[in-house]
């Protein structure tokens, strides 16, 4: 395998889970997937899903109170993260891998400027002077389209807009030059005009550092556009992964056949005859995560399940190059087209 | 039957005062909606759509009489109420109900489910005792929730299930219109279909009028049948769902269109325009044109003229300078 086919993250049959007073909550169980150098990994499902939880356990930010990784391995370049001690751990946060996240007000600290923030990240990883530390945040300013970016320096958070100030989140996320961004929901709080101008910025921006980006969402619409690869959660498991022109054109996990019909689409006349057409629904409701589920996870909702759906869990299959389904069924699934 | 719409709204103007300094005097004001003119039809849904902060859900509470508008008028079946007293008013609030966003906060959770659907039935002297208990149970089914479910509290319910009880509560007293604001945006994909399924079902059962507001231009051509875009408190195009999607003239709405995603990658290889700058503050909107700082089609004109919303076309409203006019090619069509 040459260097560039290694995948820059690996994670492999990760497991996190929470004690809380109505018993373990299993957010993440047992999800695998490797992510590519300068690959675009989308990650979507539902909310309560574990999206969040992956990302945070990637970065080793599971609030130790209440939460652990219970199994499983993340190798990032090779080195495994899983048990590896803060010290090291902050050394690759905010340097080698970064995370940004919905609510940039949220992760930005409202007492400094945006010149600081940025400054600090850059000078606590490269060791490098202060000035040196201001000058690449004006930098970064100007490489994510900040208008005025000397003057933008002395600002605080609470003076920018939204888009702005997620424009700042990614100039310090981006600010070392990281080999993996993590990206969780980056634009869902925001307007569509400003969505579509921060996904832009982001995809740019990845092929000029050549990043690879783990895009989540909620958004069917946001992966289609911007990722490559997309890995499908649901219930704290991955139930499909395949390219997205694969996903989309085939998807084989009844939820995600589900999801897709069930969303509107802005893309499709929707009136036929003059008569609007019913949505797909999906019955029933998501699995309660404290209680352990042997078989498949969505086995309650899916018009597919047998018994053995109930009772074993399907161990992810791939059905075509590069296309994994966690299903028993996939063969019925398949002739239903 | 009057032919009336059901609702009329003419010239509407809402202005927040923002309060400074130490003596929180007034230093000026939001223009959340600044003259927004419209109609909805018995059995219609309008879809009110727009990013942040541009005034829908200022509109929806003028229109349910929860806030005073600054100036204009509001028409319920033709007759102007927007000057009725609180007691005068009485007769027709029931005929314009709610469903909002977060079904959670807007339901009591100290009281059983069944008792908050029945509760605008008592108020307005509906129903009583058995019978209330009855049209409640059927209301319950009706929604598709089961009957025995009333004795549980909002917080057992899941979040599509509020909604549901928020629903059979709007529609316990026969209303003319529902104004629904963001009703399925914190509901998640899966359960958001059974809502709008159940909203469209109801509609062609009773003839129900919908205002209804989201900023999901998706869940929009799937709901409405016209649909109004806005713009920092104007409406900038106003026309048919199958118009606006397929021939829209506004470069507002072709800005929010382009910017929409939809799950098809092959939707990558279009021509997006993806337009600039931030939508600016409605405490300070520019002059003309409130679109003209973001616009790429704007001229001298847009900069100093607010242009008035013209029909140009019948049903299809423009708030534009550079509208077609007299036939000619539509400045968009060369671009799009
Ligand atoms: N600190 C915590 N303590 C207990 N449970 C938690 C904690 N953090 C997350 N969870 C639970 O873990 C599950 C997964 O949560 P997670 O935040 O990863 O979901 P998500 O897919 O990111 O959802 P959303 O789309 O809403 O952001 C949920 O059931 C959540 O309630
Ligand atoms: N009670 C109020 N006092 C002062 N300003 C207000 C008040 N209510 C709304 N505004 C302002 O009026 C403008 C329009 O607000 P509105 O809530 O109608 O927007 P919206 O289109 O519903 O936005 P969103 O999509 O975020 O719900 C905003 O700038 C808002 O900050
Ligand atoms: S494994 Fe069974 S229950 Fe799960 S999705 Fe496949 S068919 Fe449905
Ligand atoms: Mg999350
Ligand atoms: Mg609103």
């Amino acid at each position: 395998m040459s260097v560039d086919a290694v995948p820059v993250l690996q994670v492999r049959d990760l497991r996190t889970y929470f004690n809380t007073l109505d018993g373990v909550v299993r957010a993440v169980d047992g999800v695998t997937f490797d992510v590519g150098r300068g690959e675009t990994l989308g990650i979507v499902g539902e909310s309560g899903c574990g999206k969040s939880v992956t990302a945070l356990s990637i970065l080793r930010l599971i609030p130790p109170e209440t939460g652990r990784i219970v199994g499983g391995s993340i190798r990032f370049d090779g080195r495994e993260l899983v048990g590896l001690d803060e010290a090291e751990m902050k050394s690759l946060r905010g340097h080698r891998i970064s995370m940004i996240f919905q609510e940039p007000m949220t992760s930005l600290n409202p007492v400094l400027t945006v010149g600081t923030q940025i400054a600090e990240n850059v000078v606590r990883h490269l060791g490098v002077s202060w000035r040196q530390g201001l000058d690449r945040a004006r930098e970064m300013l100007e490489l994510v389209r900040i208008a005025d970016a000397a003057r933008r320096l002395d600002e605080y958070p609470h003076q920018l807009s939204g888009g702005m100030r997620q424009r700042v989140m990614i100039a310090i996320a981006l600010s070392c030059e990281p080999r993996v961004l993590i990206a969780d929901e980056p634009t869902t709080a925001l307007d569509v005009t400003i969505q579509a101008q921060i996904l832009d910025l982001m995809l740019e921006l990845k092929e000029k550092l050549g990043t690879a980006i783990v895009l989540i969402t909620h958004d069917l619409g946001v992966i289609a556009e911007t990722a490559e690869r997309v890995v499908v959660m649901y219930a704290g498991r991955k139930v499909e992964e395949a390219s997205v022109s694969s996903l989309f054109a085939q998807p084989m996990h009844p939820y995600t056949r589900g999801l897709m019909r069930a969303i509107p689409r802005l893309d499709i006349e929707a009136d036929t005859a003059g008569r609007r057409p019913r949505l797909q629904e999906i019955p029933g409701l998501v699995p309660i995560l404290t209680r352990p589920i042997p078989g498949c996870a969505f086995a309650d909702r899916c018009g597919f399940a047998t018994d053995r759906c109930r009772a074993e869990r399907p161990p992810s299959v791939e059905v075509r190059p590069g296309h994994e389904v966690a299903c028993w069924e996939t063969a019925r699934v398949a002739e239903a087209a | 039957m009057s032919t009336a719409p059901v609702l009329e709204v003419q010239g509407l103007v809402k202005h927040f005062p923002i309060l400074g300094g130490l003596l929180q005097r007034r230093v000026g004001e939001v223009r959340a909606v600044d003259g927004v003119s419209f109609s909805i039809a018995r059995g219609e849904t309008l879809g009110l759509v727009g990013e942040s902060g541009c005034g829908k859900s200022t509109i929806g509470k003028v229109v349910l009489k929860l806030i005073e508008p600054t100036a204009g008028r509001i028409l319920l079946g033709g007759e102007d109420v927007s000057s009725l007293k609180p007691g005068a008013m009485w007769a027709h609030r029931r005929r314009i109900q709610t469903i909002f966003q977060d079904p959670y906060s807007a339901l009591n959770p100290r009281l059983p489910s069944g008792t908050l659907v029945g509760e605008p039935l008592e108020n307005f002297g509906l129903a009583r005792g058995a019978e209330l208990g009855e049209r409640v149970a059927k209301l319950f089914e009706r929604v598709g929730l089961r009957p025995d479910a009333m004795r549980k509290f909002a917080h057992e319910f899941s979040g599509g299930q509020r909604q549901r009880l928020g629903i059979a509560k709007a529609l316990s007293v026969n209303p003319d219109l529902i104004v629904a604001d963001e009703p399925v945006s914190a509901l998640d994909v899966s359960v958001q279909a059974q809502v709008l399924n159940l909203l469209i079902d109801l509609q062609e059962e009773y003839g129900l009028a919908y205002l209804f507001i989201s900023h999901d231009l998706a869940v929009m051509r799937h709901i409405s049948h016209r649909i109004a875009v806005m713009y920092l408190g104007r409406i900038v195009e106003l026309t048919t769902k199958r118009a606006l999607f397929e021939g829209h003239l506004h470069p507002y709405t072709e800005a929010l269109l382009s910017a929409a995603t939809a799950p098809d990658p092959a939707r990558r290889k279009r021509r997006r325009r993806i337009v600039q700058g931030d939508v600016p503050s409605p405490a300070k909107p520019p002059p003309g044109c409130h679109f003209h700082t973001r616009c790429p089609y704007a001229i001298a004109e847009c900069r100093t003229l607010a242009p008035p919303l013209i029909e140009v076309a019948p049903g299809h409203h423009v708030a534009c300078h550079r509208r077609p006019v007299g036939g000619g090619p539509h400045p968009l069509s060369t671009t799009v």
